[in-house]
């Protein structure tokens, strides 16, 4: 058992929790009934493979697996905070879905060469539908990407603004030194983000959607990193730390916005509402 | 010459199951072959064909397979949900009425 393991396992498992309770948000208003389908089935695969990933967790800790997903108190969560943003429209989803997936495939395909068995195992199983949920995104961003105007221009400003954010999902996790010297992570978290800002900016490019916005948005302060259009204000934490919106860095630190505690009221309600209650 | 996929429905409230296919000019000559060779015999009261080039389906199949617990699609899942839903009702009854 290894210390490092833990907060890196965590992180992943709270990405996807909190990314398949937004993704859940769609099932009876998403554009059509079949999508309506095929996305609550997205979402529930997130929620499937945060579960296995607290089990992880769980054997590592000795913590009961719901208690992980839904008993900790908001600071506790290691998401990155794109995860946590409102749906907003179909583009800003669609604009998400697309980069968190090719996100995660990223860092997937890393931690499939862990030295944790047990996590290259399990990940090995996520990536099998990881990679279905890649081909959903990219059918949909394709057409819409090549289809009329306002929707490309919709999803043109959904993705500049999920872009800004997008680069929380490689923030440095604790412990981020010692899992990769110890195999754990076999890639530095930096060097993810560099491949993925490569394969994403080259598939925008063939996409035909602007990428020069893209490459200056750490720069670029109109961006606004929300889909509802309200600029991000970044919640004060008791020590005064930010949310950095532009970066969407500090959810794996525990420093999440001010969605965040809205969606954690939502999840968390029943399970804080009736402690050990079973289904 | 194309191929053609013919499916054909058993009655009106059957679905239309593939039987078979046959090789024609086109759709009318195809329609006309499928029904000689596969409602021959009163198998079916309807009959369509379809090019098969214009049947699509997924390059790699292991898409199609189910990698993780999907237990939640399924009946037996919710096994024992009536039961306690009558035991929640009861109970609420008890607390009300006591």
């Amino acid at each position: 058992m290894s210390d490092s393991l833990v907060p890196l396992v965590l992180s992943l498992a709270d990405d996807e929790l909190v990314l398949g309770h937004r993704h859940s948000e769609w099932t009876g208003y998403a554009p059509h009934i079949e999508e309506d389908v095929a996305f609550s089935s997205i979402a529930q695969d997130e929620i499937g493979h945060a579960t296995a990933l607290y089990q992880l967790v769980g054997e590592l800790t000795g913590d009961d697996p719901d208690h992980l997903a839904l008993g900790r108190e908001p600071d506790d969560y290691r998401n990155a905070t794109i995860c946590e943003r409102p749906n907003g429209d179909w583009a800003f989803t669609l604009a998400r879905h697309w980069l968190y997936d090719h996100a995660d495939s990223v860092r997937l395909e890393s931690l499939e060469g862990s030295s944790n068995q047990e996590l290259a195992a399990l990940v090995h199983k996520i990536r099998r539908e990881e990679r279905y949920h890649l081909i959903h995104a990219e059918a949909w961003v394709k057409r819409v990407a090549h289809g009329p105007v306002e929707g490309r221009t919709k999803l043109i400003d959904a993705m500049a603004a999920a872009w800004a954010e997008i680069g929380g999902i490689f923030e440095e996790i604790d412990g981020e030194e010692k899992a990769v010297y110890q195999g754990e992570l076999p890639t530095p978290t930096a060097e993810l983000h560099r491949t993925f800002q490569e394969r994403t900016i080259a598939a925008l490019d063939e996409l035909g959607l602007p990428t020069e916005i893209h490459s200056r948005a750490d720069e670029q302060a109109e961006f606004v990193a929300s889909s509802s259009g309200d600029l991000i204000a970044g919640r004060e934490s008791p020590n005064g730390e930010q949310t950095d919106p532009l970066s969407g860095r500090g959810g794996r630190r525990g420093k999440h916005s001010g969605d965040f505690d809205q969606l954690w009221e939502t999840m968390t309600g029943q399970y804080r509402a009736h402690p050990g209650a079973r289904w | 010459m194309e191929v053609y996929e013919v499916f054909r429905r058993a009655g009106h409230k059957e679905p239309f199951e593939h039987c078979g296919a046959v090789i024609a000019p086109d759709s009318d000559m195809a329609l006309l072959m499928a029904k000689e060779c596969f409602l021959r015999r009163r198998e079916g009261n309807h009959i369509w064909v379809a090019r098969r080039s214009d049947i699509h389906s997924f390059e790699d199949e292991s898409l199609l397979e189910i990698a993780a617990d999907k237990s939640y699609r399924f009946a037996e899942a919710y096994r024992g949900v009536v039961d306690k839903r009558e035991k929640a009702r009861r109970r609420a009854q008890e607390i009300a009425s006591s």
